[in-house]
């Protein structure tokens, strides 16, 4: 869907390179997340996509079109790719809900539609169209104020969308909130994504793909379990913590390392220690530890489908761990 | 010790006197309106050049950088020339010569540097992410301007227009200097018949004008304002 | 040309120090005034009459300055003292008004670190307030300074005598280098008296509030 070539960025009057060589695929439907200390050229990335700036050098193809082509118009392309600011920039002279339906209006909504669309978008960043659909940007909160930003860039619904630290400036609580809001719409609006964050486990979370950078360059990428699993290098590892193995605790499904039999041990009905396929391996352990067993039986929706014990969970995490 | 009795004196004598300017507005009834309709007049014909002028041109300064620098000097060479020093130049050209024309064209160029200033800082007041936003969202350069830019620009624009308002009203009086028939002539010929009512009649009258153009603007102002950049 | 070039000659240094000094005296005076009042309306006894006072200085602008010179003309007469007053009046308001904003806009959490530190009224007025006001203040200066070199040409006509003189009788017998010459002299009066400002303004800015 979306396709990097060897794409560079010198900004004029700077010699060293934002953007570096960097090359890689957003498959339609999926949330790739950029994840990188400051400055190593994410937002850069982003505003290439739309164009808001020119790469130096490389290729740069949505649908399979290249977005330099002569025959694209910058403006009418970025109306189809929603774009949320690091810095929100929301029109400090309009209200929220002029703020929102702004892209509607570029492309000439008609009215009726407008209006429930700005409803609609508004409750869904959890916040309340009463309260603030007349309200200024001034008289927000800087967590508000990302959210009225989000919901601006989805207001036209646009197959893409480039979220550049979406959630940086809501609470952990309400950020939590919001990324799984997020994950639950994403499922069925299947929007293609780039997402940029400075936390790890934001990425972990939110990303089908996780793009890691440094210095301009593309670094490692890949699925969170890849990256989990198999750093590419210490700078990798060490963006990723020292609680790697706890995050891929958290990461994997415990579908994924599922002992499928129909031979549940009598141990297991007895304390009734089962869990959720679609829970994370972490569960598993905690209910080990609580119903002090080391195996339990993982059901689907219908059925139990098989068992997970203490010495399976030990060889996900030596997988990762025995390289240390 | 000379300004203490002179302003004792000022005082003592402008009690007497207070009332005579005010019987010489009546008296001179026909004069007032027509000094006034001309003052007005001049002060409106500056205003409505000016506006289309120095807006423009302040927008152009905002967009090419380069030029801001040399339209500042220009400006600010301008206004070290005294009011009745451009006056007398613009009187010399012989195509102009006394009259009106001159008195307009004078008072545009002392028009200029605080309107372009204002158009220029009130462009440059709107913070990148905005038009950032505006332009990632698809608005072409059109829009920016006259949706972003330009509204949130207008307090101080605005602010521009009344400075300038005051002031032209103000100077006008000067252009008496050169033929023009307006309030300043009250003020002029005041000094040569040495007639306090006369010249206080004419500033009186100049600063009522101006106030009440500056309310009337303040008005005006407050009601095309985004209430979202009135913030307390 | 050669008309012109001996005009400037001859017409203007006797002229042109007439003109300084209606510029610099009058500025000078209403300097201090204006900065007294500015300073006593910002302490804690006044400092609530300062919107009100800020309101007439406002007002005051719209006085056409043609008006401020000639008012006072019919009660102290002709001459250089009049006009020395008049001019006076005109250069306080752009001072008082940046001076009393600059001392406003002194943050006050600057001044209740200095009082925590154990200033005195004194020092902190001496030691914080003004040298922190002081570019606003001396943009009021340069302002009242060119506006005051403008309007001291008007001076003329109340008999303070200046370059006003020459401009006036440029004008009044059509004479085109007399006024060009006239207007040469003042803005060149305006603009070394802002340069030296501008260099006085560095002096007495603190470094770090320079851009
Ligand atoms: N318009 C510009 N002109 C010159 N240099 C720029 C410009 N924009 C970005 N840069 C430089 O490019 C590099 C990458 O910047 P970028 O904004 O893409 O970083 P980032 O990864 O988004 O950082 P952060 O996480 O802090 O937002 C930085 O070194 C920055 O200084
Ligand atoms: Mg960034």
């Amino acid at each position: 869907m979306i396709v990097l070539d060897k794409v560079d960025k010198v900004f004029p009057g700077t010699t060293i390179p934002a953007v570096n060589q960097v090359s890689f695929q957003v498959d339609e439907g999926n949330i790739c997340v950029f994840v990188g200390p400051s400055g190593c050229g994410k937002t850069t990335i982003l505003r290439m996509i739309n164009r808001l700036v020119e790469p130096s050098g490389g290729d740069i193809y949505i649908k399979g079109k290249k977005v330099s082509d002569k025959g694209v118009n910058p403006d009418e392309l970025r109306r189809e790719i929603g774009y949320v600011i690091q810095q929100i920039g929301l029109m400090p002279h309009r209200t929220v809900e002029q703020n929102v339906s702004l892209v509607p209006y570029l492309l000439k909504w008609p009215e009726d539609k407008i209006k429930p669309r700005v409803k609609y978008l508004l409750e869904m960043v959890g916040l309340d169209p009463e309260e603030v659909s007349r309200k200024y940007p001034y008289q927000l909160s800087g967590g508000m104020m990302q959210r009225v930003g989000v919901a601006r860039a989805l207001a036209a619904d646009p197959p893409i969308m480039l979220m550049d630290e979406p959630f940086g400036a809501v609470d952990p609580i309400v950020r939590g909130r919001l990324q799984e809001e997020f994950l639950r719409l994403q499922k069925e609006m299947k929007k293609t994504i780039c997402f940029v964050t400075h936390d790890i486990n934001e990425a972990i979370k939110m990303g089908d793909h996780i793009v890691i950078m440094n210095e301009g360059k593309l670094v490692q990428h890949g699925t969170p379990m890849e990256i989990l699993s198999e750093p590419a290098d210490g700078f990798v590892k060490d963006l990723v913590g020292t609680d790697r193995e706890i995050k891929l605790l958290e990461l994997t499904k415990s579908k994924e390392i599922v002992k499928r039999t129909d031979d549940i041990p009598s141990e297991v009905w007895e304390k009734d220690s089962f869990i959720l396929a679609i829970d994370p391996v972490q569960r598993a352990l905690e209910t080990m530890m609580k119903k002090d067993t080391n195996i339990v039986g993982v059901r689907d929706e219908t059925e139990t489908i098989g068992t997970i014990s203490w010495n399976d969970i030990k060889k996900l995490i030596n997988k990762i761990s025995g390289d240390q | 010790m000379v300004f203490f009795s002179a302003i004792l004196q000022w005082f003592t004598n402008f009690y007497d006197k207070n009332l005579g300017f005010i019987a010489f507005i009546i008296r001179r009834w026909e004069q007032v309106v027509e000094y006034t309709y001309n003052h007005f007049t001049l002060v409106i014909t500056v205003m409505f050049f000016s506006l289309i002028l120095w807006i423009s041109v302040g927008l152009l300064i905002s967009r090419y950088e380069k030029l801001a620098n040399t339209a500042f000097g220009i400006g600010n060479i301008l206004f070290v020339i005294p009011s009745i020093s451009l006056f007398g130049i613009f009187i010399t050209i012989p195509m102009l010569g006394l009259g009106r024309t001159s008195a307009a064209l004078a008072l545009i160029l002392y028009a200029m540097m605080p309107m372009v200033r204002n158009v220029y800082r009130g462009i440059k007041s709107v913070e990148w992410p905005v038009i950032e936003a505006g332009r990632g969202m698809g608005m072409s350069a059109k829009q920016i301007l006259f949706q972003i830019q330009i509204p949130i620009a207008w307090p101080i624009i605005f602010a521009g227009i009344r400075v300038t308002v005051v002031m032209i009203t103000g100077i006008a009086t000067v252009a008496t200097f050169i033929g023009e028939r307006n309030l300043g002539r009250f003020i002029h010929h005041g000094i040569a018949r040495e007639s306090a009512d006369m010249i206080i009649a004419g500033a009186v009258i100049v600063s009522v004008i101006a106030i009440l153009l500056d309310y009337i603007l303040g008005k005006i102002e407050y009601k095309i304002t985004s209430p979202g950049l009135k913030r307390e | 040309m050669d008309r012109f070039i001996s005009t400037l000659v001859d017409r203007s240094p006797p002229h042109a120090l007439e003109h300084l000094q209606l510029v610099l005296i009058p500025v000078v005076i209403a300097f201090v005034i204006a900065f007294t009042v500015a300073v006593l309306l910002t302490r804690q006894r006044f400092v609530k009459y300062t919107d009100r006072v800020m309101t007439i200085f406002n007002m005051g602008q719209t006085i056409p300055p043609l008006a401020v010179i000639a008012v006072f003309f019919p009660f102290l007469g002709l001459g250089r003292e009049p006009a020395l007053f008049a001019l006076t009046i005109y250069a306080l308001l752009p001072i008082a008004r940046n001076t009393l904003t600059g001392l406003k806009c002194v943050p006050g959490e600057v001044k209740e670190a200095a009082r925590g530190m154990g200033m005195s009224e004194w020092e902190m007025l001496f030691r914080v307030e003004i040298p922190l006001s002081m570019p606003v203040v001396m943009a009021g200066v340069k302002i009242s300074v060119v506006l005051t070199s403008g309007t001291a040409a008007l001076g003329a006509l109340v008999g303070g005598g200046g370059m006003g003189a020459v401009i006036f009788a440029g004008i009044d017998f059509f004479r085109p280098e007399l006024i060009v010459a006239g207007t040469l002299i003042i803005a060149a009066i305006a603009i070394i008296l802002d340069r030296i400002l501008t260099v006085i303004d560095n002096l007495l800015t603190p470094p770090h509030m320079k851009t």
